[in-house]
């Protein structure tokens, strides 16, 4: 075997050596579980063993319930309220950002810092503010200027946009950071070039700064979705569902049949159900993403 | 006002507005306007995180009934006397200790992966790239029933093996410093801070006769602090916040950490709304630290992992 060939092949096995310790991580705590579920999901279990196959009677047995199409039809909705409320602060926030003559960085620091308090700490906090009755704080600040207390959470409409509210209030600095940096991307030239055309400052940002942000405002929107359609903590930490299923999401639906009810194979069922919607979203993002990279 | 503004907008080369728009009326009210939203804006992200600490020197009564925003007294011992009775200094030992080795896993797991996948790309790198971004977006908290039991099994054949009960040592634990050396998105930060590094350096070491891994400790890692900064505060930030695999790996044992508790405090009826608030404020002094230490690193990190990854 010539010299060369033999370093090749022992260059190849070092670096397979490398990649396996973490190669076995990834195995053990994210592909490995996602193929379990789906055996999970066709087989019926007493306790933590499986016992026999039954193919997709799980399957059957959730479209059944009733909870099952109540938890789809919230996550569409927790959808589409992050759409609606939480999906514009961040572009907002960076064209402020941007713009503003003073606070520029303050702003900044301040609209990431909830992103670094733990979720849990936000969701009680909020859950403060949205006591109802007069020991809640909106309630005592709603209270000043004499409107009268509502029942926040607690009302059935209400539940879901409130939710989204707090992990906007949470999350959209992030997002926001995410944005300035692609403004900060595009050429001073194109503004410059704008302004001499005549465009004042609120039309270079529709005609040059928006525009040049679609690719990424496409790949966010992707994104946040994802996000969103995995909900569970807020949910689960802040109304346990209620009232009355009102924002139980398809997530909370998992937790619920796996550590509630210990019925492992439903809970599989769901969650294959939701890798297979976030596996085409997935699919999305990369088309998205891919082009973006290309143009 | 034209001055100021003027002033104001100098050097500004990004977004919209330049100094030369100063003189323009509409650009004059937008500012003001800018300016008022901003200062609107810090209110209402300082606000709860404010109201929580002040909350926290309230008794129970003065909770309920006071609508003042200030506390009647800001006496510190009722924060003392929450931290000695809920056992804060065991639960913030424990945080600790799942911190400090998911640290440590997610800089050297996720580094080392990167280092083969970015430089050594021995054959068949591409799959295994293309599977790591696969499951990037697919979150665990989908498979967590089955990671669960994943987890369960390994640790109590190892316990089984040791003659250990797994919830006395430190074998309950370790699980949740492994999973952090599991994260598709701190990977490709790595990598792409690898790709950038100058390829001389790694080539002469190589020639030098050094081995692959060599060439990883001795001059990948120390050229890539910077780096290694972000993931690590990432990191400690995740595993300081985590709560679910915590909750099912460490309840009732010894090893309970500040979250893992939090979480218990949501429906414990022993607990008042006083220490629920006062719990939440230990919870959330560390992350405000490491955030007023490194806020540079957060801040920039995030913008440049979101626009490439």
């Amino acid at each position: 075997m010539p010299v060369s060939q033999k370093k090749n092949i022992n260059r190849a096995i070092s670096g397979w050596l490398i990649m396996l310790p973490t190669l076995i991580l990834f195995a053990f705590y994210v592909w490995e579980p996602l193929l379990k579920i789906i055996q999970m999901s066709l087989y019926n279990a007493q306790g933590f063993t499986l016992t026999e196959f039954v193919g997709l009677d799980n399957y059957k047995s959730l479209l059944a319930n009733p909870d099952f199409t109540i938890a789809w039809k919230n996550t569409f909705m927790y959808t589409f309220w992050s759409l609606i409320i939480g999906f514009c602060v961040p572009i907002l926030l960076a064209l402020l950002i941007t713009e503003t003559p003073v606070f520029r960085s303050l702003t900044r620091v301040a609209v990431y810092f909830p992103n670094i308090l733990p979720g849990l700490a936000v969701m009680l906090i909020w859950l403060f503010f949205f006591k109802p009755g007069n020991a809640g704080v909106l309630n005592n600040i709603l209270a000043t200027v004499g409107i009268k207390p509502l029942t926040w959470l607690s009302a059935k409409g209400w539940t879901i946009p409130l939710i989204v509210v707090t992990m906007t209030w949470r999350s959209a600095g992030s997002t926001a950071l995410i944005y300035m940096a692609g403004i900060s991307g595009i050429n001073p030239e194109q503004v410059e070039a704008a302004t001499i055309d005549g465009a004042g400052i609120i039309r270079r940002i529709f005609s040059v700064i928006l525009p040049s942000l679609t690719g990424l405002v496409k790949v966010m929107l992707i994104l946040q979705i994802i996000s969103v359609f995995q909900i569970l903590y807020e949910p689960l930490m802040m109304t346990n569902g209620g009232p009355n299923n009102a924002s139980i999401s398809i997530m909370m639906l998992v937790y619920n049949y796996a550590f509630l009810h210990f019925d492992f194979p439903k809970a599989a069922a769901v969650s294959v159900m939701i890798c297979i919607v976030l596996s085409l979203f997935t699919a999305l993002y990369f088309v998205v993403s891919g082009r973006r990279g290309k143009e | 006002m034209r001055k100021l503004l003027a002033r104001l907008y100098g050097d500004k080369s990004v977004g919209s507005i330049r100094a030369y728009d100063a003189k323009s009326p509409l650009t004059q009210i937008l500012s003001v306007f800018f300016v008022l939203i901003c200062a609107l804006i810090i209110v209402i992200v300082l606000l709860p995180v404010i109201w929580v600490v002040f909350a926290g020197f309230k008794d129970i009564r003065e909770l309920n009934r006071s609508t003042s925003f200030f506390p009647a007294s800001f006496d510190l011992s009722s924060y003392v006397k929450t931290w000695g009775q809920l056992h804060f200094t065991e639960h913030y030992i424990n945080s600790f200790i799942v911190l400090i080795g998911g640290v440590f896993c997610a800089v050297i797991f996720n580094g080392l992966l990167a280092y083969a996948l970015g430089i050594l790309r021995p054959p068949g790198y591409k799959i295994v790239f293309g599977l790591v971004m696969w499951t990037m977006l697919i979150p665990p908290t989908t498979s967590v029933v089955a990671q669960y039991l994943n987890i369960r099994s390994v640790v109590e054949t190892l316990a089984g093996l040791m003659n250990v009960k797994s919830q006395e040592t430190l074998l309950a634990v370790a699980p949740l410093w492994f999973i952090m050396g599991a994260n598709a998105f701190w990977l490709v930060l790595f990598k792409q801070f690898f790709e950038e590094l100058p390829k001389d350096y790694i080539e002469a070491a190589t020639l030098d006769g050094c081995s692959d891994l060599r060439v990883f400790t001795h001059i990948i890692l120390p050229l890539s602090k910077p780096i290694m900064m972000v993931v690590a505060i990432f990191a400690a930030t995740a595993a300081w916040s985590d709560f679910l695999l915590p909750h099912l790996l460490l309840n009732n044992s010894r090893w309970s950490t500040v979250m893992v508790r939090l979480f218990e405090f949501r429906s414990a009826m022993r607990v008042n709304d006083t220490d629920r608030l006062r719990a939440v404020v230990f919870s959330i002094i560390p992350p405000i630290i490491i955030f007023s230490l490194f806020q540079k690193q957060i801040t920039s990190g995030i913008a440049t992992g979101g626009i490439k990854g």
